[in-house]
């Protein structure tokens, strides 16, 4: 399935039924929704508690702030990663 | 053996329901014993957390039939579980909707017998399909994720494309289409119930063509009956790996069909064990757990971490012992039981014999 570019002044947000929470066994975050659940590494985690209003630009330069890294480079691996949570139908952008 | 955490708890809590469906997986007979209380599932729902679950399945029989419903949703979300009701729809009014969201109900799977009123109700045994577009149209107002289950069989396989557009017209998150495995009173029903390969093949081009073009709109799963396969179904992800079922009379099954399909298996209850002894330690949940109990051709084979050897309801009911392999698997020395039965089918065409309506349990004492 094509995915849409992934747009800076997108708001990515959990979608409806979708429950973020740690996993108690493991401290990991799962996302929780009907009939499954997905364990977030560290990234995704990151990524994903910052889906609370703001925009993909703004998580972007969030957390290239917080690593210290080069937004640029950054940039690629959240949108990857967004994408990949959108097609489950895990997020969504509005 | 180093036993794994479980992700979900199936809460079978009443075996009591309106419904009639020919098709249920619950046991024919049951044990005339008083249903586990309030407390009692909320003390069960709290040993589940602790031991790993994250998810909580509300089912049964019809899971609205108890009063306390919104209690034990609740208890599940103290406990941080994922609550999911499984149900007909039957009784689900206003007032029933809103106590279930405020307890923090987080989806919900309605079942449907078909898209057409007098089909449905006949396969239901019961008037129940206004009912149960009732019930959508509140979920859906209620802002709650819906799914909708479709048993399919003989009787209504030929209308798919027609269940799939009445999902589409009730906007639905996620539409199930899974034939009927046969188990409990499908098992019984199951010269009835089972389609022709004609009917499976159009419905499996169909189920195809609507996942395409829902694509991003409807999640579809379609579920093949599984006589129809050559390798087994990967059952429960192995017994005793992930799942764990809680019946309305506490007794606990690695799988929800095992007490009905498994005679010699004896069960633990949560009334006299801590379940965290009863997953790890018992008896039923060690018999087919891992790769040592299996037999060949399992015990050799490159799936055998695939499908586990199948279903061990199936292996029982086809071929007399648990420990066999599923005898849906063309490896199996019993798989000649299966295509007898596939045989049958075809010879019958259309000709399908009646089925018997499933009953609800006799004077099942009740204290919810």
């Amino acid at each position: 399935m094509q995915t849409p570019t992934i747009t800076g002044s997108a708001q990515p947000r959990l979608a409806r039924g979708v429950r973020l929470q740690t996993d108690s066994k493991t401290g990991n975050s799962v996302l929780l929704f009907p009939e499954g659940l997905l364990e977030l590494n560290e990234t995704a985690h990151d990524i994903v508690t910052r889906c609370d209003g703001r925009t993909v630009g703004e998580i972007i330069q969030t957390l290239a702030e917080e690593y210290d890294v080069d937004p640029k480079m950054l940039g690629a691996d959240v949108r990857e990663t967004l994408g990949d949570l959108q097609r489950r139908k895990l997020i969504e952008l509005v | 053996m180093i036993a794994p955490r479980p992700y979900a708890l199936l809460a079978e809590i009443t075996y009591r329901c309106p419904l009639h469906c020919p098709y249920c997986s619950n046991p024919t007979q049951t044990r005339n014993d008083q249903e586990l209380t309030t407390d009692e599932w909320t003390r069960v729902i709290r040993e589940a957390a602790a031991l790993g679950v994250l998810q909580i399945g509300f089912s049964g029989g019809e899971p609205l039939a108890r009063r306390d419903l919104p209690d034990l949703v609740r208890a599940a979300r103290e406990a941080s579980l994922y609550t999911n009701l499984i149900t007909s729809g039957v009784g689900l009014d206003d007032d029933r909707v809103r106590a279930l969201s405020d307890a923090g109900l987080d989806s919900v799977q309605l079942s449907f017998q078909s898209d057409n009123t007098d089909l449905a109700d006949e396969i239901a045994g019961a008037r129940a399909h206004q009912r149960k577009l009732d019930a959508a149209a509140k979920i859906r107002a209620a802002g709650i994720p819906l799914s909708l289950n479709f048993v399919i069989h003989r009787r209504n396989i030929d209308r798919l494309t027609e269940m799939i557009a009445l999902a589409e017209s009730l906007q639905a998150e996620r539409v199930e289409l899974a034939n009927v495995q046969f188990y409990g009173w499908a098992f019984l029903n199951r010269a009835a119930l089972l389609p022709t390969r004609e009917q499976v093949v159009r419905a499996r081009e169909i189920a195809t063509a609507a996942k395409t073009r829902l694509t991003g709109k409807i999640d579809i799963f379609y579920v093949l009956p599984d006589y129809y396969e050559t390798r087994p179904k990967p059952c429960l992800n192995g017994w005793g790996q992930r799942y764990l079922t809680v019946n309305p009379i506490g007794d606990v099954l690695p799988c929800p069909t095992a007490s009905s399909a498994i005679p010699d298996l004896r069960f633990e209850n949560v009334r006299d064990r801590a379940l965290d002894w009863i997953w790890r330690e018992s008896e039923s949940f060690n018999r087919f757990r891992g790769t040592e109990w299996m037999p060949e051709p399992c015990q050799s084979c490159p799936q055998r971490e695939i499908d586990f050897g199948g279903c061990r309801c199936q292996a029982a009911l086809l071929t007399g012992d648990a420990a066999n392999t599923d005898p849906v698997c063309d490896l199996s020395s019993n798989r000649a039981a299966v295509d007898a039965v596939l045989h049958e089918v075809d010879s019958l065409g259309y000709h399908a014999p009646d089925w018997t309506y499933r009953m609800n349990p006799g004077r099942l004492a009740v204290s919810a």
